[in-house]
């Protein structure tokens, strides 16, 4: 069907009636549909990014104009450029952005591993190896994510108090170690369960134990599921507020998210500029570790050459 | 459970369960030690009267009771949060497919078109969101400009309560990144050669579609629907900041969570919102159940027996 | 859930805060005798700034006790004060807004001051009226720090633009609401602009326009004091000045309704040109713009009754938690006192209620802190008496007419039906509460 225009338009063309003609004018012709819908797949690629990047342009343009600018123009272009945004946001606050990023990237680091080492072995579990309770641990699992968070932001301050982990970043990391995020169980359960059940069977038959089979073909052959993981637990944890709100009281301890809150007020003066500014910063980091871990979905797949 | 018949079989019961509870035993001790005490102490307080100052006071069903019987705002926020999930999971998950599929064939730059896309997902719900969402949807906004050049007159989308809840929607889907990423890695572990065996026998790309990605995309379609249905039950950013937490205009973004949390945290009724909180997680529950009863017809893992 | 679970959780908040402390022991700063002092407000990069040098101040004038000072966005304290509560572990001296303190003081999770006046606190030169504002049944509770009012801000080059002389052709200070609905009109007609926020669905207007028609907003008992003829009446002058072309269209003002951001007010984006708030968030929304503002108190009635209060803007007071009360409450005396410290602190938390610390700061004031000053002296004798602590429930009545209130703007049902709706559900809130 699609074929049509291309056809019609050979047929008007009376010059070419060879047949070796036809054909390469045919080629052509391919060659050059091939190229305008590769042009306008980027066309669409290019628009689309556009809607989806505007509200980031919007973001730094506002983080060069001066707070009065902000909200009165539409314009995209500030009027005049105000690097100070920058240089007094990182030091607007009593403590230092310095501070903050090394508090953001201590737990966010420590999320992260702990998010995919735990997970990937709950994940094994569920997915490949036989015990009793089976599913009701698994509804179980699955009930921990349905609970709206609020609701347990209490008892779980009041349990935390009890363990003397309010004020440090106990519980902002040690629930990682411990597979606390469902999410993550759920992913690699269904990763584990698409790769071939011949691969550990036959490790089995050879003799491997169940951990020589997760360490040596289960974990090698997920990478995309575990950097899929890791992206994901980077970003939340990085951008996660309302934990570090409720267990850290002294401002050096707080996170970036946290920090950012800060500019803005309801009874006196807001700093918009400084806060679009230090946001920009702030998802720097959350931007670099996708652009490297996204190439091992990619790559992980490749290299194992699966199925 | 078979008869135990002195040490041999206990010795095998253990070889058979020990592995699984090993790899498991993380989880175990974390759900234990952090994670059952705090639900359970909301099953608790979902029966009592509770405003965090005094201590809890039993009170039965009164909060159920309330609830069902004279709560008009719980109705509207049931009727609202249904209206986002039937909608806005759909549409993310489809957008997200496409998008992927778009992105898994070479194309040049795929990597930063990827990144590109993802920014949305990385904005989250963040004060700047809320801020841009007010100036996109204005009444003379940006969204409303490019309405007028197709000659149409766009409503007021955030006043109006029957279109506000558009904009959220729109926002759901804006921020398609995390699906579109699993959907992305799902993709490339379908062999390519399953394709080209289709090219040859001169299938077009919607047979191609239906044939051979969705049957082996089924997993990770099944766990992206599963995730995104319980992540727009418990939806709660977007509509709280955009309504500037009340849930305006007129209950129209009235999510459920943002209802529970206001009744928590506003009014300091933490019993009610525990009730609240179970009412919905019962309802997110029974859809899971679902999703998963009806998995068996169309999830398959074909590297598993039956 | 067991009985032994339950105890776990409820029970041991007591012992949990003291290993809170021994926890926060390990800090850098503690040393064994000191007395501890955690002082809690919200705030902004430019309070936490002044807040912390003056921690820092008190903390060198004062050896043996350490003030340690925590602080968060406004959006997010409540949120942490109420899991601190929970968890009987809320810092000594916190800050307070006028309405959600007396649920704190009901709830009894702010405590009595009266054992430490006249030794640890010194309030005797305090304005009366701002004592009285912090004391319920006899009972003396919360400090001011800085008084408040409302305030509607007006942006002067589209005023002037119009022709309008504040003074000549309305006065700031007593101007009614066909005052507003002619030079509302006039501004849009000479600029385009629309003079006037749409004040159908605020609340702190309403409640002004209830003491203007000469009522109180809640009956001793304790029940709704606003009639349906009020209520009607406050939504059908608004209705005229809509309608006169003073005010952005219906549904423009509606999706605002609720929303409490500075940023989104209509002077600031431009939308219009006067917008309605709390006297000390002037210096934040001027912040904001590069017009000049002028100020004016709300609009009245032509019988001129005055509707507007002035109320402390922020308190500071003592928690049930404090370890040590007497070292709290001797902080949060040199706090509105020493005049070194509110040299630091400034007018940022509003007009301190203290008559020497106003001189002393008289001379050093910026142009918007001395607008707000000259606007308090211009509304002297032209603002209502302070009324009695609102019952539980006030806030949600509030937030339930600001929601109603959305149906009148966008025309959808009659001002009758709506004002009937709404005095329905605030009987309901206040029944329940």
């Amino acid at each position: 069907m699609t074929e049509n225009p291309v056809t019609t338009t050979i047929a008007a063309r009376p010059a070419s009636t060879d047949t070796a003609a036809l054909a390469r004018a045919y080629r052509e012709a391919r060659a050059r549909r091939a190229k305008r819908a590769g042009l306008l797949k980027h066309i669409f690629l290019i628009l689309t990014s556009l809607i989806m990047i505007y509200p980031l342009i919007w973001m730094i343009s506002a983080s060069f104009k001066p707070d009065n600018q902000i909200f009165g123009s539409l314009s995209l272009w500030p009027q005049t450029f105000d690097w100070d945004n920058y240089g007094q946001g990182w030091n607007a606050l009593s403590v230092s952005f310095t501070r903050f990023f090394l508090n953001s990237t201590l737990v966010t680091v420590l999320s992260v591993i702990g998010n995919v080492i735990s997970c990937s072995f709950a994940g094994y579990a569920f997915a490949r190896l036989e015990f009793t309770g089976k599913n009701i641990w698994f509804a179980l699992m699955m009930m921990t994510l349905m609970v709206p968070y609020h609701v347990v932001l209490i008892p779980q301050y009041l349990l935390f108090l009890n363990l003397g982990w309010v004020n440090t970043y106990l519980p902002l990391i040690v629930p990682k170690f411990l597979a606390g995020e469902a999410f993550f169980i759920f992913l690699m359960i269904q990763f584990f369960r698409q790769l071939p059940r011949e691969l550990d069977e036959a490790a089995m038959i050879d003799g491997c134990s169940p951990f020589k089979i997760y360490w040596a073909i289960i974990m090698p052959l997920s990478l995309p599921a575990m950097a899929t993981a890791a992206i994901f637990s980077f970003i939340w944890t990085w951008e996660d507020f309302l934990g570090p709100l409720v267990y850290l009281n002294k401002v050096e301890d707080y996170t970036v998210p946290l920090a950012l809150r800060m500019f803005l007020s309801q009874d006196g003066a807001s700093q918009y500029g400084p806060m679009f500014a230090m946001s920009i910063l702030s998802i720097l980091p959350i931007f670099l570790f996708f652009i490297i871990f996204q190439r091992l979905i990619i790559r992980g797949i490749a290299m194992s050459g699966l199925k | 459970m078979r008869t135990t018949e002195g040490p041999y079989a206990m010795e095998k019961f253990f070889r058979r369960n020990f592995a699984g509870y090993a790899f498991l035993a993380p989880w175990l001790i974390g759900f234990f030690l952090l994670a059952i005490g705090p639900i359970l102490a909301s099953l608790w307080l979902s029966f009592t009267k509770y405003n965090i100052v005094r201590p809890p006071q039993w009170i039965g069903l009164d909060n159920y009771i309330y609830m069902f019987e004279f709560d008009d705002r719980f109705k509207k926020a049931l009727q609202v949060t249904f209206s986002f999930v039937v909608i806005s999971v759909p549409a993310k998950l489809i957008f997200a497919l496409g998008v992927a599929m778009a992105l898994d064939k070479g194309i040049r730059a795929i990597g930063w078109y990827r990144a590109l896309f993802y920014l949305p997902s990385i904005l989250g719900g963040s004060i700047a969101v809320a801020i841009l969402w007010r100036q996109l949807f204005n009444y003379d906004g940006v969204v409303n400009s490019a309405l007028r050049l197709v000659g149409l007159d766009g409503p007021y989308w955030l006043a109006d309560p029957k279109y506000s809840l558009w904009t959220l929607i729109v926002l759901a889907v804006w921020q398609f990144g995390s699906p579109m990423l699993i959907f992305l890695a799902g993709l490339r572990a379908i062999p390519q050669e399953l394709y080209e065996a289709a090219e040859i026998d001169a299938a077009g790309p919607v047979r191609k579609f239906f044939a051979i990605t969705v049957p082996l995309l089924a997993p990770v379609i099944f766990f992206n629907l599963v995730l995104q249905m319980i992540e727009a039950f418990k939806s709660f950013s977007g509509a709280f900041i955009i309504s500037g937490g009340s849930g305006a205009p007129l209950d129209s973004l009235l999510f459920f969570t943002v209802y529970l949390y206001d009744e928590a945290f506003s009014y300091l009724r933490m019993g009610y919102a525990s009730a609240l909180a179970w009412v919905l997680l019962l309802i997110i529950a029974a859809f899971t159940a679902i999703a998963f009863w009806t998995s068996k017809y169309w999830v398959h893992y074909e590297n598993e027996r039956g | 859930m067991s009985r032994l679970n339950r105890r776990t959780f409820m029970t041991k908040a007591g012992a949990a805060a003291g290993s809170v402390a021994v926890l926060s022991a390990l800090g850098p700063q503690a040393f064994g005798q000191d007395k501890q002092v955690r002082h809690f407000w919200w705030g902004n990069p430019e309070r936490d700034r002044r807040t912390f040098a003056v921690i820092d101040l008190y903390n060198s004038k004062n050896p043996g006790t350490v003030v340690s000072g925590e602080t968060l966005g406004f959006d997010d304290y409540f949120t942490k004060l109420t899991t601190q509560i929970a968890g009987g572990n809320m810092p000594d001296v916190i800050q307070q807004g006028y309405g959600v303190l007396f649920e704190y003081i009901a709830n009894g999770a702010v405590v009595p001051l009266d054992d430490y006046v006249g030794n640890s606190l010194d309030i005797s030169k305090i304005d009366q009226s701002a004592i009285d504002a912090g004391t319920v049944d006899g009972k003396f509770y919360a400090l001011s720090i800085g008084a408040n009012s409302h305030m509607a801000i007006y942006n002067s080059r589209l005023f002037e633009a119009a022709g309008i002389v504040p003074g000549e052709d309305f006065d700031p200070y007593g101007y009614t609401y066909d005052d507003l609905a002619r030079i509302g009109a006039q501004v849009k007609e000479a600029t385009g602009v629309p003079g006037t926020d749409d004040n159908t669905a605020d609340y702190q207007n309403f409640s002004d326009f209830i003491a203007q028609k000469g009522v109180k907003m809640f009956n001793p008992d304790g029940t709704y004091g606003a009639t349906q003829e009020i209520v009607e009446e406050y939504w059908s002058i608004w209705q005229t000045i809509r309608d006169a072309g003073a005010t952005p269209p219906g549904p423009e003002s509606a999706g605002l309704a609720g929303v409490a951001d500075l940023s989104q007010l209509g002077v600031v984006t431009g939308k219009s040109a006067m917008s309605y708030l709390w006297s000390n968030q002037l210096v934040g929304a001027q912040g904001l713009m590069e017009d000049t503002l002028g100020v004016a108190m709300y609009p009245n009635t032509p019988a001129m009754v005055p509707g507007s209060i002035v109320q402390p803007s922020q308190f500071i007071c003592l928690t049930r938690d404090s370890v040590d009360p007497e070292a709290a409450t001797a902080y949060m005396s040199a706090f509105v006192n020493d005049l070194d410290i509110t040299a630091i602190l400034g007018l940022e938390r509003g007009i301190p209620s203290q008559v020497d610390v106003r001189e002393a700061l008289q001379p050093n004031l910026s142009p918007a802190e001395a607008l707000s000053v000259e606007f308090f002296a211009g509304i002297q004798g032209k603002t209502a008496p302070l009324d009695p602590p609102p019952p539980s429930g006030s806030n949600e009545v509030e937030q339930t007419f600001e929601r109603v209130a959305v149906s009148v703007l966008l025309g959808e049902k009659s001002i009758p039906e709506v004002a009937t709706d709404f005095l329905a559900q605030a009987k309901a809130i206040l029944a329940r509460a």
